[in-house]
């Protein structure tokens, strides 16, 4: 009888600690998400290479919350170790009142340590050295005006934060923090929220990624209902060549610039700019395609998963989210359509030399914002080429987008 | 001070201060292409007055080879063994022929289409 009691009772210990006794409906129902996110990433390739490792994250951090688990030191006396079977000899000792007490540490998760580099705010601009190193910024330097298309779709991220803060549900850092949804740009929101609005980075990440993979679909009826058949037909003439020498003085001026202007800006701008050297400079091969391809996957792995484990249910499933993926969609429409109409003003400037659509570039999302300016400028003319006058204002919102980071980083923290 | 007053505040600062940065850079920019490219024409004009005579060296075998593509129209063999090198390195150990080597007829140049292909290769 005594055998069968002891078998039950670890029987009930082993339930209670399995996940049917420890998890709760959010952690379920966050798992389903996390299988509609793999569902997504896998069969329709949305932004799949860090899509997939974040609802990994998700579905195994809901499933064994203790892999975020956060380190643990508690002072014992040497007779409480040595009753857990413990060696007081090999912990650290601390003195108080003349009692002598061993740090008992309980370290933490797998994923709170590799956690530390978002946290820290490291991996972000190791993705923008990586991006860097692939960014070429030439149709920029030929066509300079392109800065002001960069510049122009950041107004979204502005005007957004007016909004999220008009709501009320919001604190100005988490306004802020979606607001920058609006710039397109993974690392730099993911950058920004940790320094701002922390508890948001899973809601503010999985909405961020989702509308960077959504740009096929969210921007061209944007772009085809704020320009005209005439517009959209413009084709526009040949970039000029650029020369090595410019190529490599480009990202020393543009780190030197923005770093004086505005240094919260600089470790995003600054490791963008080292990865541009790299490839621009020509003389360390090896290093450039470690920082491009390696580094570069390591990083997005990293990135991924614990960006993904920031998701739990407590923490996701709240009217807060629903906020955030709302006012991110808007951001990005509004970001989308600020750079359209600044198109069209550069084209009535211009004389109708520039096509409006290469403006919803502006949005960052290199390379598949120039490709969507492309796609609907070829619609109306198959024989038009905006791909590489797209990519200007392309390149030109990864910078706008660090900026804009910059003056909220500056603002608000 | 409210939240929304700063807010605003914040919206107007916002669009001053990316603005600004980004004028600047085209303002820079600009400068710099146009001393480089001054700079790099000037250099180009040099070389061509003071070695009048090397580029004069060259011209009966280009005048050959041009003869030759007019002719018959054929490519030259140095080319055809160069695609052949080429077609090889791609296809490798697979078993494969060389059947015809034709001009591509599209409208933009090779390099713009490598140029092309480079931008748009996903991250």
């Amino acid at each position: 009888m005594e055998i069968l009691t002891q078998l039950w009772k670890i029987i009930c210990d082993l339930i209670a600690s399995s996940g049917f006794g420890s998890l709760s409906l959010e952690n379920y129902v966050m798992v389903l998400v996390s299988f509609v996110l793999m569902y997504l990433a896998i069969k329709k390739q949305f932004e799949p290479l860090l899509l997939l490792p974040i609802a990994f994250g998700m579905c195994l951090v809901n499933l064994f919350p203790e892999i975020m688990g956060v380190p643990t030191t508690t002072l014992e006396t040497a007779q409480q170790l040595i009753d857990q079977g413990l060696n007081p000899e090999s912990y650290a000792k601390t003195v108080i009142d003349g009692v002598t007490y061993y740090n008992h540490i309980e370290y933490g998760g797998l994923f709170y340590y590799l956690y530390q580099g978002v946290k820290l705010g490291i991996y972000p601009p190791l993705i923008f050295l990586g991006i860097g190193c692939m960014t070429d910024f030439g149709p920029l330097i030929a066509n300079p005006k392109s800065f002001i298309l960069g510049a122009a779709a950041q107004v979204g991220i502005f005007l957004t934060f007016i909004i999220a803060t008009a709501l009320g549900i919001f604190t100005p850092e988490e306004a802020g923090s979606i607001a920058i949804i609006g710039g397109a740009d993974g690392p730099t929101a993911i950058f920004v929220t940790t320094k701002l609005a922390p508890q948001l980075l899973g809601p503010i990440a999985v909405a961020a990624y989702s509308y960077m993979a959504l740009v096929p679909i969210i921007q061209p009826p944007i772009m085809r209902a704020l320009t005209t058949k005439k517009e959209r037909s413009v084709v526009m003439g040949q970039l000029r060549p650029v020369s090595k020498l410019e190529r490599i003085l480009f990202p020393i001026i543009v780190v030197v610039i923005v770093a004086v202007l505005l240094p919260d800006a600089a470790p995003l701008v600054g490791m963008l700019m080292l990865g541009n050297l790299f490839k621009e400079s020509g003389v360390v091969d090896r290093i450039n395609k470690t920082a491009q391809n390696e580094l570069m996957n390591i990083i997005t792995i990293f990135l991924g998963v614990t960006v993904g484990a920031t998701a739990s249910g407590k923490v996701f499933l709240t009217i807060q989210t629903l906020g955030i993926i709302a006012l991110g969609l808007f951001a990005f429409c509004l970001a989308t359509g600020c750079g359209v109409l600044f198109g069209k003003l550069m084209y009535l400037a211009t004389g109708g030399k520039v096509n409006p659509l290469i403006g919803s570039a502006g949005v960052s999302a290199v390379p598949m914002a120039a490709r969507i300016s492309q796609k609907v400028g070829q619609e109306e003319n198959p024989g038009n080429f905006l791909l590489m006058h797209a990519m200007g204002p392309n390149v030109a919102g990864v910078i706008g987008s660090a900026v804009a980071a910059g003056v909220l980083l500056s603002v608000l923290k | 001070m409210d939240n929304m007053t700063q807010a605003f505040i914040l919206l107007l600062a916002g669009f001053l201060v990316v603005f600004v940065v980004l004028i600047l850079l085209i303002i820079v920019v600009t400068l710099y292409s146009k001393i480089i490219t001054s700079v790099q024409n000037r250099g180009k004009k040099k070389e061509t007055t003071v070695t009048p005579q090397t580029e004069k060296k060259p011209e009966p075998a280009a005048a050959v080879m041009e003869a030759a593509d007019e002719d018959d129209g054929e490519i030259p063999g140095e080319i055809i063994a160069v695609i052949a090198a080429a077609v090889d390195a791609v296809y490798g150990a697979k078993p494969h022929k060389i059947k015809a080597v034709r001009k591509s007829r599209t409208s933009r140049s090779a390099w713009a289409r490598a140029g092309a292909a480079d931008n748009t290769r996903p991250f």
